[in-house]
């Protein structure tokens, strides 16, 4: 009888799983390749077929590495993107968003995005930006502290200069056609103005008070040595 | 001859497998080999687990409290790990039941395709 625990052990390598899981998972597969080859016996085929039979359940041993890997680590990356990437990037939605409206008359209209801006609405707009970095910088703190990566601490500041990027992008075409349309041109100066005070100033803004915690390890890798 | 056997974790969408695992073990504990045993004897040999498709899809419902694992067997002898349907599994096994019904029943009305 061939031993099948050890060939399940080196047929699947290490998991980055702990020892008694690693150890139960190489078990229970074991157990598995175990019956099939008893069952292919006791029909009556030799043992060369048998263990032919028991291997062609398990004929491609990275997939499988791979999936119990991803079906192990789940919920682990689940929490993980939502702590490192969602909640801070929602701070710093809300924050922008919530400095920009105190920053206003309540009774006053939200500042044109297109133009002309009157001065009272470019003091606004200037300390609105003068904020952001404090901002940028507590989402990058928040999703550092929280381990994120890179990518995640920079997408956690960048969120609400993405989101307001993004927008007008997306009403392009249609903006594009209505006023190709109805007026035979486009408004190329006022969209780029668009994008530039409320893409790049901000998004420039943000990085900016989030430099600190977007350079080296996360806070939980730093932590841990 | 054309091979009409499905393969699970190649063709069919994670649901329907979720479905056949649940189903199997409304009857009673089942360890992963008898699972995979009883999905094809049931479906006359038209569906058939791998390792690769069975026991990733058994942790993530493990993990999701669909189904529990347990370790028993003899003292001293081969010990198995038993799964069993938890409350959540249940639960999941009722909608998921009458969805692939419903995905049957649209695509007898629209094709004239019906159950095995």
């Amino acid at each position: 009888m061939p031993d099948w625990r050890a060939i399940a052990r080196k047929k699947l390598g290490p998991l980055g799983l702990d020892a008694k899981r690693q150890e139960e998972i190489v078990l229970e597969l074991a157990g598995h390749l175990e019956d099939l080859y008893s069952d292919a016996l006791s029909q009556g085929r030799s043992h060369a077929e048998a263990l032919h039979s028991a291997f062609d359940a398990a004929s491609d041993w990275n997939e499988l590495r791979r999936e119990i890997q991803l079906a192990a680590n789940e919920e682990v990356c689940m929490n993980h993107r939502v702590k490192t990437l969602w909640l801070p990037g929602a701070c710093t939605i809300a924050l922008s968003g919530m400095v920009l409206r105190l920053l206003q008359n309540p009774s006053a209209p939200v500042p044109h995005v297109l133009g002309p801006w009157h001065s009272t609405e470019l003091v606004i707009y200037c300390w609105w930006l003068v904020s952001l970095p404090v901002i940028g910088a507590i989402g990058a703190y928040w999703s550092w502290h929280s381990g994120g990566r890179f990518l995640e601490r920079a997408l956690a500041v960048s969120l609400p200069a993405l989101g307001m990027v993004c927008l007008p992008l997306l009403m392009f075409p249609f903006v594009l056609g209505y006023d190709l349309i109805r007026f035979h041109s486009f408004p190329f100066v006022p969209m780029a103005i668009l994008l530039f005070g409320w893409g790049v100033l901000p998004e420039a803004a943000l990085l900016v008070g989030g430099l600190p915690f977007l350079r080296g390890q996360s806070g939980q890798v730093a932590a841990s040595h | 001859m054309k091979d009409h056997t499905i393969n699970i974790g190649a063709q069919v969408k994670r649901g329907s497998a979720e479905l056949a695992i649940l189903s199997v073990l409304s009857d009673g504990p089942l360890h992963g080999y008898e699972i995979s045993k009883r999905i094809e004897r049931q479906s006359r040999g038209l569906l058939r687990f791998n390792l690769a498709s069975l026991y990733p899809l058994l942790y993530r419902m493990e993990k999701r409290g669909w189904v529990s694992g347990n370790w028993e067997g003899p003292a001293g002898g081969r010990q198995r790990r038993y799964y069993r349907l938890g409350p959540a599994g249940k639960r999941r096994l009722v909608p998921l039941r009458e969805e692939w019904g419903q995905l049957f029943q649209a695509l007898h009305t629209l094709a004239g395709v019906t159950h095995a």
